[in-house]
């Protein structure tokens, strides 16, 4: 079986490159080099709907005198970020073992996320300072929450990463025949273009934050009264940027190497299934 | 209450709910709080400026 990918780009074309950008934190920004769409945009969804963690998923209610109905409540709690990195969630991948978490406390207070008591020592909410409900003068909750592992693809509360994107690298280019003016330069909503007088020339700056808006070709188009633009904005067809910025359950890192175990995963069962297995 | 995670990304805002109404109080301008609590999306921006508390 012939590859369709090493037809079109050769054997030697497939060098994929990836280089970090920026990392702080919770987010992770690098550029990907000599990639396919199809493939980087399968990391995406994966890390988004397919990498395991773990999440509150029941909770038994046994006093709630608040003004916050059990439902509400319930749901505020599965939205807690739980920390679920592979070591800390190893043990409960490939079984459906479950962690229970404790609450209880009497009012007037604040109750938070930092007030539930967990059955793991190590498995518990990333952030102590979610604000979950309040309690007046001899109010009180008592509650047991249930934390189960699982997927993005059945509930967002199991999704590991705010933002996961990508987009094409920018390409600007100049026409030779037409003279760019500082109104093209200035046109620019994230000041990426710079006029230079003397050369009556436009310089670039960090390219990474264009998005693409082409405020600067219609600007360019409206002075030269035309459809022909001194300044065009395009894309590098095989080239990324890919944001991963994650809730704090995992770190992004972790979210990229398990997606593609996932898709590991995925792409072994056609091997094996061709091979005869 | 504030919602747990932002509306439209999911990052978990409101841990830093009670620093920021607290910073308020002490004056800071909410640019400067917000940008150095690390929410640059505008939608996690509205969360802060736009929540009215109504449990009291």
């Amino acid at each position: 079986m012939v590859l369709v990918d090493q037809e079109v780009k050769g054997v030697e074309g497939f060098n994929m490159e990836i280089e970090v950008r920026e990392k702080n934190g919770d987010e992770l920004v690098f550029i990907i080099r000599n990639a396919e769409v199809p493939f980087v945009n399968a990391i995406r969804r994966i890390a988004m709907m397919e990498v395991p963690k773990i999440a509150i998923d029941e909770v038994n209610v046994y006093v709630n005198d608040s003004a916050m109905f059990n439902e509400v409540l319930a749901h505020r709690l599965g939205l807690v970020p739980i920390m679920s990195d592979k070591e800390t969630i190893e043990g409960l991948l490939d079984s459906d073992s479950t962690v229970s978490f404790t609450l209880q406390k009497s009012g007037p207070a604040i109750v938070y996320s930092g007030d539930l008591i967990s059955s793991d020592s190590k498995i518990k909410p990333v952030y102590d300072t979610i604000p979950l409900l309040k309690l007046k003068e001899d109010e009180n909750v008592e509650l047991e929450a249930i934390a189960r592992i699982g997927k993005g693809l059945d509930h967002a509360k199991w999704m590991p990463t705010t933002v996961c994107a990508y987009k094409q690298f920018p390409k600007i280019t100049f026409n030779e025949n037409m003279e760019v003016t500082k109104e093209i330069a200035d046109a620019c909503p994230r000041n990426i273009l710079s006029f230079d007088k003397e050369n009556k020339k436009i310089t670039l700056g960090n390219l990474e934050n264009c998005s693409m808006c082409k405020t600067c070709v219609r600007t360019s188009q409206s002075i030269a009264n035309s459809v022909n633009s001194a300044i065009n904005v395009d894309f590098i067809d095989d080239t990324f940027i890919f944001t991963i910025e994650s809730d704090g359950s995992i770190s992004p890192e972790e979210i990229l190497l398990r997606s593609c175990d996932v898709l590991n995963q995925k792409t072994d069962k056609f091997i094996t299934f061709f091979k005869g297995g | 209450m504030i919602p747990v995670r932002c509306l439209s990304c999911g990052k978990p805002v409101s841990a830093f709910f009670e620093e920021y109404q607290n910073r308020v109080a002490d004056g800071e301008s909410k640019k400067d709080i917000l940008d150095d609590l690390g929410l640059k999306r505008y939608c996690c921006r509205r969360m802060f400026i736009t929540h009215v508390e109504t449990w009291e």
